[in-house]
């Protein structure tokens, strides 16, 4: 992993934040009014890139259309529960799919991650190309990300991308624990300042 | 309650992400609970995830939005949170907070006297990670010892000094295997701990290193 990897010409911080309040009002809108068009709309943003992401962490490739329509079920079916004003619908949603997969990997499903999946933040993956609004929301990750050092990018990516523990990180880079710790640290604070600073 | 020590952020993280083993859930779970900072950063990490999902790219998928409108009722029960930061039982006792999670109050767990001042309770263990209560009475000074592994130590009742920390009630020591310590149980009163651990405790004196096998920690 390259420093570069992670950079992007031009800020998306506007795009990004402007896609997420669309996001957040579908979303409300299939809480408050049972909207199905609304509905659709997510299922159609989230649900692809809900089987890429829990394929990612270790759902076996036949299961995760399974698993990803689990948690569009429970998205129509409780979205009031949803609160706007502590989550945004993407960590909503996030939310629920990482419920599943503690339900999944409960369940004894085994996990069958591949290291590879580091390569799906990579700006340069050509799928990006002919979907503008994944790719201001991808570019204002990899904006984000490339902020920090590599050696702390690497261990979000590991963690995010791929649910390993920080154990699993720890051995899989083969650093004492204490490190990733304190890399860990370091990039949740810069991040939340940069976060902070591009909503 | 107001707490000075904390799991380190991996810690939560692997929480916040699901990722945690079973018994290590089993400690911070109870912190969380009374730990309002450590909530704060969970659900940060559950906003991050957040982004962290809609920057993933597609995959193909053949599911239909209609079809799950068409068999699936909405509800309206008020039940549920999905925020790992708020599905904790939030309590200003921790002691209290979990005797209730063991269904148990401490004093009824069966102690057992591994010497002077000091009593152990073994709760659950799962390969080579076991999730043990101690008690020791006031001035208690522990054996020196390092881990194979990780140890994560919530302080329920008194407190202890540790390397120039003190641990009130609510507390977490994280300890790992570059960690060497001697616990040192204040005079004012017993302290019970609640902890977890990898591997077996590595000691620096012959005679716990003796009794060891039959106190299995």
């Amino acid at each position: 992993m390259t420093d570069n990897l992670f950079k992007l010409p031009g800020k998306d911080a506007d795009g990004a934040a402007a896609e997420r309040a669309v996001e957040t009002r579908l979303l409300e809108r299939v809480r408050d009014e049972g909207d199905r068009e609304a509905f659709g709309d997510l299922f159609e943003r989230f649900t692809p890139r809900l089987v890429s992401w829990v394929s990612g962490q270790g759902c076996e490739p036949s299961l995760a259309e399974s698993v990803v329509q689990d948690v569009m079920i429970t998205a129509w079916t409780r979205a009031h529960l949803f609160n706007s004003t502590k989550a945004s619908a993407r960590t909503w949603i996030y939310t629920l799919a990482r419920n599943r997969m503690i339900d999944y990997h409960r369940s004894g499903s085994r996990r069958a991650r591949a290291y590879e999946g580091f390569a799906i933040m990579a700006p340069t993956t050509s799928s990006t190309a002919d979907d503008p609004e994944r790719d201001i929301n991808r570019a204002w990750a990899a904006d984000l990300l490339g902020e920090l050092p590599a050696t702390q990018r690497d261990i979000v990516l590991m963690i995010y991308v791929e649910g390993r523990t920080h154990r699993e990180v720890s051995e899989m880079l083969d650093v004492p624990v204490g490190t990733v710790k304190s890399r860990t640290r370091l990039a949740l604070q810069r991040l939340r300042k940069l976060m902070e600073e591009r909503p | 309650m107001k707490t000075n020590h904390h799991p380190s952020e991996s810690w939560l993280l692997d929480y916040a992400l699901g990722n945690l083993p079973e018994l290590f859930e089993g400690i911070i779970r109870p912190h969380v609970g009374v730990c309002e900072q450590c909530r704060d950063v969970i659900s940060f990490a559950e906003r991050l995830g957040g982004d962290m999902l809609a920057a993933t790219p597609a995959a193909g998928a053949t599911l239909d939005a209609r079809a799950i409108c068409d068999h699936h009722e909405q509800q309206n029960t008020q039940t549920g949170a999905v925020s790992r930061a708020e599905d904790v039982a939030v309590a200003d006792d921790i002691e209290q907070l979990v005797a209730t999670y063991l269904n148990s109050s401490l004093d009824a767990l069966p102690w057992r006297r591994i010497g002077k001042g000091l009593r152990i309770c073994r709760l659950a263990e799962h390969d080579d990670t076991r999730m043990w209560m101690l008690r020791g009475e006031p001035g208690m000074v522990l054996p020196e010892h390092t881990h194979v592994g990780s140890e994560l130590t919530l302080v329920l009742k008194g407190a202890y000094f540790c390397s120039s920390n003190i641990y009130n009630a609510g507390d977490i020591e994280d300890a790992d295997e570059n960690t060497e310590h001697q616990p040192v149980i204040t005079r004012d009163g017993e302290c019970i701990c609640l902890a977890v651990t990898e591997g077996k405790l590595q000691f620096q004196d012959w005679l716990p290193r003796l009794v060891q096998p039959f106190i299995g920690i």
